[in-house]
């Protein structure tokens, strides 16, 4: 059985490919479920996030540049981060009438934010006595497009990262929606 | 009254003890375990762990034993399908994630995803050979003969095919953008892939080697079931299952399911398919006939189960 090599061959074989595969991500794609309840009515907090066009209630964004509007496949939004970062998004999905909204990364840095694949929903769903309920959630690769990423690349970090936004993101959309 | 009573009985009877259903295995990627489903009455019956963040299933045509990737892990699991538990763990080093088993059981073909190759595995020997296949190779089956291997090469946008016994290269078929799940038909003359990227579905005449279309389905299709002279697609984005005539390529329906479909799969007797909902964490059945969503069932979380995930219990 001249075919059967053994398995560490494999090992440094695999291993020495791996520059030629930058562009592949990694093995395990990852999630986040963040919500949060608003105490205003579901239509104002739409008012607010339904608007593809202005990311403006993120905090870290200091401008949102958009076009197509809140058209699947055609909005399309560059967001430039308070330190010069940015990030180039796509609308996929869009729904008035459930309040809910999708999108993806087209392209950001994973310096920016150490994530590959990027995919997020928004939805507002109508709570008790006239409050609101936003559900943030997004799929996603690390920022590492193989094994044995570093830990600023690692399914951790892209985690963490994605997970501060959207804790920081609702935070600040609560306050926005609360404010008389 | 009391006729009426009995009869019920028996009849809840009958549902709680099924006769020997079929049974999904789901291999859940980031709860890095595996959910067993029976399929008559869709019920988890266990959980195995596995580890290794678990991706890819195949099952042996005779359901004895169900074979796992763990991508991270870098090993194949070897499992005793009817004990529920794990009989082995065979390293293979790379980045294992599409899987398939011979018809006889006696070989398991691993895609190795970051060493761009196929790794061959006599799972009673552990014994290897390997064969260059491409860039990112992604799904793997092989024909019902066990004759000819199909492997996805995700990024070389291609479709390898081989010889099964020597692992000879037969042919390289251009299909669309980043094909991952392949899937033959019963009769091993065609095969099919998703993809991801170019959003259709590649049909292609194994015997002429060639590429009969490209069918457009829903975004980010992963993976193809056959059923009814039916083609199914799971569209991960668009969050559907898109239905096409095997025969005239027409679209038939686009079905709503679960958030983000990876992984569909067929009965045994083309009635029913299952939809595996990664970000949803459900195991959905849908009527092949009718097109109706039948019932759901919870996985754990983050299933994947990419590949032949279903096992027929005899």
């Amino acid at each position: 059985m001249s075919f059967v090599a053994p398995r560490r061959a494999f090992i440094v074989a695999a291993l020495s490919l791996i520059p030629a595969l930058a562009l592949a991500h990694g093995p395990s794609r990852q999630k986040v479920v963040e919500k949060i309840e608003i105490d205003a009515p579901p239509a104002k907090v739409w008012a607010i996030v339904g608007n593809f066009g202005d990311m403006g209630w993120l905090p870290g964004v200091a401008k949102t540049e958009a076009t197509g509007g809140n058209t699947p496949d055609q909005g399309k939004r560059k967001l430039t981060l308070v330190d010069g970062g940015t990030i180039d998004e796509t609308l996929t999905k869009y729904d008035a009438s459930a309040m809910s909204l999708s999108y993806r990364i087209e392209h950001v840095d994973v310096k920016v934010l150490p994530v590959n694949n990027y995919s997020s929903t928004i939805t507002v769903t109508p709570g008790e006595g006239g409050k609101s309920t936003v559900e943030w959630k997004g799929a996603f690769y690390r920022g590492f497009m193989n094994n044995d990423p570093p830990p600023e690349l690692s399914d951790e970090a892209a985690l963490k990262a994605v997970t501060d936004i959207y804790k920081a993101g609702l935070a600040a959309l609560k306050a926005k929606a609360e404010a008389k | 009254m009391k006729e009426q009573v009995f009869a019920a009985v028996l009849a809840i009877s009958a549902v709680a003890a099924p006769a020997r259903a079929d049974e999904a295995f789901v291999a859940n990627q980031t709860g890095d375990d595996l959910t067993i489903v029976e399929l008559s009455t869709m019920t988890p019956l266990a959980t195995i762990p596995i580890g290794g963040k678990p991706a890819g299933v195949a099952v042996s045509r005779d359901g004895s034993r169900v074979y796992v990737t763990s991508p991270e892990g870098h090993f194949l699991s070897v499992i005793d399908a009817a004990a529920r538990r794990v009989a082995k763990k065979i390293e293979t080093g790379g980045g294992p994630l599409g899987v398939a088993v011979s018809p006889d059981g006696s070989r398991v073909y691993v895609a190795d995803m970051y060493g761009g190759g196929l790794i061959e595995v006599d799972p009673a020997t552990e014994a290897t050979r390997r064969v260059e296949i491409g860039a990112m190779p992604a799904g793997v089956a092989a024909t019902p003969d066990g004759k000819t291997l199909v492997v996805a090469a995700r990024d070389d946008n291609a479709l390898v095919v081989l010889d099964a016994k020597s692992l000879v290269r037969l042919a390289r078929i251009p299909v669309g953008r980043h094909p991952y799940g392949v899937t033959i038909d019963a009769e091993g003359g065609r095969v099919y892939s998703a993809n991801v990227e170019s959003d259709d579905v590649s049909v292609v005449d194994l015997a002429e080697r060639r590429l009969v279309a490209n069918v457009p389905v829903g975004s980010h299709p992963y993976s193809v079931a056959l059923a009814k002279g039916r083609v199914f697609a799971a569209n991960q984005y668009a969050e559907s299952v898109s239905v096409f005539d095997a025969r005239s390529l027409k679209p038939l329906a686009t079905i709503k399911v679960g958030e983000y479909p990876e992984s569909v799969a067929a009965s045994r007797d083309g009635a029913v398919i299952y939809v595996v909902n990664w970000f949803s964490n459900e195991l959905w059945s849908l009527d092949a006939a009718t097109l109706k969503i039948s019932a759901k069932a919870a996985t754990g979380d983050g299933p994947r189960a990419f590949g032949a995930f279903i096992r027929a219990v005899n």
